[in-house]
């Protein structure tokens, strides 16, 4: 175990610990939206940017990619970490501007209005909300192995969507994208008999019935891939839950099966 | 004849046709052959002649109805004088023996009292124009690889790349690291597979030596990067090009080739213990993939969006093993270091900026072309000395170095010296060593806009204040340009500016905006006009 | 493209090194373009998500996803050409082409097509032939110093006959 500083508060760490984990579980919340424990860092959001003060590469960097060190001392709201927060959270405004989650977050920053020019796109898949984190592309395809949707084009043209904007064979309809997406942009509808990814494409998927009552619970590629590796423990716990939750609980315990990080059930 | 890509599309391919044809209809002792550029671009056509003890002849500006002239004037021994731009008596190709052509045609100026080669040193291009870069024995006859052989029979490892730090070579793609040293980190890592790639996605927009150097020269590539894979102790190497240069492909695949079956690439090199492999990877068209973690992604089949460091490449790189990546022009500096030794080179240049550096001198000045100079000779050299200044008569206003994510330097400054240090103070950078001259008639908003507009359109989109940054960036310039932005407007788009350069994650972000900084320092009253309307 | 020439193109790249980008450039060269069942056939093929194939064709500015005319003009777009007049060349070749620029197309990149499927019209970021500034490249051939007036005279080799407008 090493110790570092963080805000001044000196915090028991392994080393080579993302700084960002060691922040949170000490209860020093560092804005993000493309961090995802269960996934490898991606540096794309910006959110995290911390200050290093001393014992590492002095300057601003983000603390997602940042493995922690003996003595490393950082800080995570300087004056002029607050101020690029606040720049970065002016353009999230901009780009998702139906964003409850982004605007909850701006407001905390005092940020309430941005000075650029709002996206505005009629019938976005993503309604307006995507900042293009890519948590959904990674978990579709590095925790659920499917690879149903990707990131389309580059620079200020990317989107995210299926191949060609058609409906997706492979989609298993997991809504683990769904799931994972910080800024609430995926819609997803079930319409029996089928799950309809409206945001992707209106890929369509099948549910499958209740053997006991027929009604209509989980995407059928779903269940047959995913749910029959789960113990049965996990899957009585699963009954107690509203479909809602259910299907939410599933796609967690989904991502942990592939990624072996036990993670408490919410 | 010069057939690199530019004297092609000057019309070289069809006066070497001419030249071919007018040859054939003579029972002549001539050996037509073809050969890379000697850089004065604005002067292509351009053909030399050699005849037998007598100095090599430069002609320029040759054209398809010059070819019976030319060939008549041979025949009879002598050179078409019209035609002529100057004379090489000798050559030092430096890794070899002096090239002694020979004495005669009094007449004609020498090379060096060229005004527009006076200033100029070529160690990069030591064979650019002269030898044909599509036969390996024109190669190894003026020198090359007998340092790889110096390297593998008469040093270590270790002594290579004491030999590189000795030299103080630093990296010629921009960043300006010292080669030695990076080697060192690759060397150190333990690992059973290690990589080296070349770097040939040659994407500012404005700069070509690359292709010249790969065009003209590339077994030099190949003798570098073999000589590298050997210190750093690489068995595998690839030269990732740009899709853009045909013919720089088609010659380093010919290269290749060649060096194969000559024993220079496979197993056992030189009977040695040191086996190499080598392949060519092509880009796709993304400026963002001279970045290295995303060229290394291109080359592994994917998209080439940047990744955070650490883990450098030197430590996780190519499919996860320890990887050196260099610019071309790097790689061509290392054969020289071996063989004349790193002190000898540490002499050229200025301090801590040894050797010299090619750069592309294009845009409104006279004289366009690539230009090698010793690092530090100062811009005013190479716009007036060498670029002759201006176009009928006009005066110029800046020089736009190290491409999009350069800067604009105004003519004030013409006295900055050409190297590392100096031009980042001023805000720019060396980068590939793109040198475009502005004239009074070019827009400094314009020209900033053009950037933005550059570098919007090839961010990889990954992070925020890149993609969506320089987007808003484009939005306020246009708003500028048309004469409706405020002094709010102008505001925000230099705050924003500083937010993409700190918030970025790679290097493509992190130096975008300075084309906007560097023309609001140096010329804020170019957008000062546009506020009261479209000047 | 028939399955048999597609196997054929994937053997020449043998090694995982430069591959997936290699095939679809000889795809492209080959086709024109990267037609729709060509990628989905490929994809399954090489096991991997059509997804990922469609993001490497659309993140490249190099592939195209539609057929491009018989002829291509292709305007650079470096910053000497810039410098030097490569916007009029573009409003040039327009004109005689007589084709327009969707206004919510992307800013510097654009591939416009004549009716007739005989000439698009793109741009590039840099030919790196930026000492002959403005230049433009038909096919294969690569045209310096260009300006508007000789823009017909240049398109008149690849057989136009001033009919685009």
């Amino acid at each position: 175990m090493i110790q570092v500083i963080i805000d001044g508060k000196t915090c028991a760490a392994e080393e080579g610990e993302i700084l960002l984990a060691v922040a949170r579980r000490n209860g020093i919340d560092i804005p993000s939206f493309c961090y995802e424990e269960a996934l490898a860092p991606y540096g794309a959001c910006r959110m995290c940017l911390v200050e290093v003060v001393k014992g590492g590469r002095e300057g601003i960097t983000t603390s997602c990619t940042l493995q922690v060190t003996e003595g490393l001392d950082v800080l995570t709201e300087s004056p002029e970490i607050i101020r690029l927060r606040k720049a970065l959270l002016e353009l999230y405004l901009a780009q998702a501007p139906r964003s409850e989650s982004i605007r909850a977050l701006a407001a905390r920053y005092g940020v309430t209005r941005t000075r650029f020019t709002k996206k505005t796109v009629r019938d976005d898949p993503l309604q307006n909300r995507c900042i293009l984190c890519g948590l959904c592309v990674r978990v579709c395809r590095d925790v659920m192995g499917v690879g149903a949707i990707n990131y389309i084009g580059r620079g200020q043209f990317t989107e995210i969507n299926t191949p060609f904007f058609e409906e997706n064979e492979t989609c298993q309809g997991c809504g683990a994208c769904a799931e994972v997406c910080p800024t609430g942009a995926i819609a997803i509808e079930d319409i029996a008999p089928n799950r309809i990814m409206k945001s992707w494409s209106g890929t369509k998927v099948p549910l499958k019935t209740c053997q006991s009552c027929g009604r209509y619970f989980a995407p059928s590629p779903f269940v047959d891939n995913t749910l029959e590796k789960l113990d049965t423990a996990l899957k009585a716990a699963l009954q107690d839950l509203c479909p809602d939750c259910k299907r939410k609980e599933m796609t967690r315990q989904a991502i942990l099966l592939s990624t072996g990080t036990p993670l408490p059930m919410k | 004849m010069g057939l690199a890509t530019c004297g092609i599309a000057a019309g070289g391919d069809k006066v070497f046709a001419a030249l071919k044809n007018a040859l054939s209809q003579r029972n002549l002792q001539v050996l037509l052959t073809r050969t890379g550029c000697i850089g004065y671009c604005r002067e292509e056509p351009l053909v030399s002649i050699h005849l037998p003890g007598k100095s090599l002849i430069i002609l320029h500006r040759v054209a398809e109805t010059d070819a019976e002239k030319i060939v008549e004037a041979v025949a009879a021994e002598t050179v078409p004088q019209d035609l002529a731009l100057c004379r090489v008596e000798e050559w030092d190709p430096i890794v070899g023996e002096k090239l002694v052509f020979g004495t005669g045609f009094e007449d004609i100026p020498v090379y060096d009292e060229i005004p527009y080669f006076a200033p100029q040193r070529k160690i990069v291009l030591r064979d650019a124009g002269l030898i044909n870069p599509e036969e390996i024995e024109e190669y190894i006859a003026v020198g090359g690889y007998s340092a790889l052989h110096k390297a593998l029979t008469a040093m270590t490892p270790e002594e290579v790349i004491e030999e590189v730090i000795a030299s103080g070579l630093r990296g010629r793609g921009g960043g300006g690291f010292p080669t030695g040293m990076k080697w060192n980190f690759t060397k150190q890592e333990k690992s059973l597979q290690k990589y080296i790639i070349c770097n040939a996605d040659e994407g500012d927009p404005g700069a070509y030596m690359n292709r010249n150097e790969m065009e003209s020269d590339p077994h030099m590539i190949l003798e570098g990067m073999l000589i590298g894979a050997y210190a750093i102790g690489a068995r595998e190497g690839v030269i990732y090009v740009r899709a853009e240069y045909p013919l720089a492909i088609q010659r380093l695949t010919r290269a290749i080739a060649q060096a194969r079956d000559y024993g220079l690439i496979g197993k056992n090199i030189f009977g040695t213990d040191f086996s190499f492999e080598l392949t060519i990877a092509e880009g796709a068209g993304a400026f963002v993939c001279g970045e290295e973690t995303a060229l290394i992604a291109s080359i592994e089949g994917k998209t080439g969006r940047p990744r955070p460091r650490p883990p450098f490449p030197a430590q996780k790189g190519l499919w996860g093993m320890p990887t050196n990546i260099n610019n071309v022009e790097t790689w061509t500096n290392i054969p020289v270091i071996i063989q004349k030794g790193g002190a000898w080179f540490s002499r050229i240049g200025g301090e801590k900026n040894s050797g010299t550096k090619v750069f592309s001198l294009v845009g409104e000045v006279q004289r366009v072309g690539l230009v090698e100079v010793p690092l530090g000779t100062p811009i005013q050299t190479l716009v007036y000395d060498v670029g002759n200044g201006g176009i009928e008569g006009r005066k110029i206003k800046a020089v736009q170095t190290g491409g999009p994510s350069g800067g604009c330097i105004p003519a004030s400054l013409f006295d900055t010296p050409m190297d590392y240090e100096h031009l980042t103070a001023v805000g720019s950078i060396m980068g590939s060593g793109g040198v475009v001259v502005m004239d009074e008639l070019t827009s400094m908003v314009d020209t900033a806009r053009f950037f933005i507009g550059f570098t919007n359109e090839e961010s990889c989109g990954k992070c925020v204040p890149c993609r969506e940054g320089l987007k808003h960036m484009l939005m306020l310039l246009d708003k500028i340009l048309v004469g409706k932005a405020t002094e709010s407007d102008m505001a925000t788009l230099e705050e924003l500016s500083g937010v993409i350069k700190k918030t970025s994650l790679c290097g493509l972000g992190q130096t975008a905006p300075n084309p906007v900084l560097t023309t609001l320092k140096y010329f804020r009253n170019e957008y000062d006009a546009y506020l009261k309307g479209v000047p | 493209m028939e399955p048999q020439r597609l196997e054929e193109i994937i053997g020449r790249y043998p090694t995982p090194t430069g591959k997936i980008l290699g095939i679809l450039e000889h795809i492209q060269r080959e086709m024109g373009y990267l037609p729709k069942d060509v990628l989905k056939l490929l994809a399954k093929r090489l096991e991997l998500p059509l997804s990922e194939l469609y993001s490497i064709a659309t993140f490249y500015s190099f592939f195209t996803l539609e057929a491009l005319g018989r002829h291509v003009v292709t305007v650079c777009m470096g910053t000497a050409c810039h410098v030097k007049g490569a916007p009029e060349l573009v409003a040039s070749l327009k004109h005689h082409l007589g084709v327009e620029m969707d206004e919510t197309t992307r800013d510097g990149k654009f591939l416009l097509t004549t009716d007739d499927g005989e000439y698009t019209l793109t741009s590039a970021r840099c030919f790196g032939a930026c000492s002959m500034a403005p230049v433009l490249r038909v096919d294969n051939k690569i045209f310096g110093y260009v300006t508007p007036e000789r823009i017909p005279s240049i398109l008149k080799q690849f057989g136009w006959e001033g009919n685009h407008h």
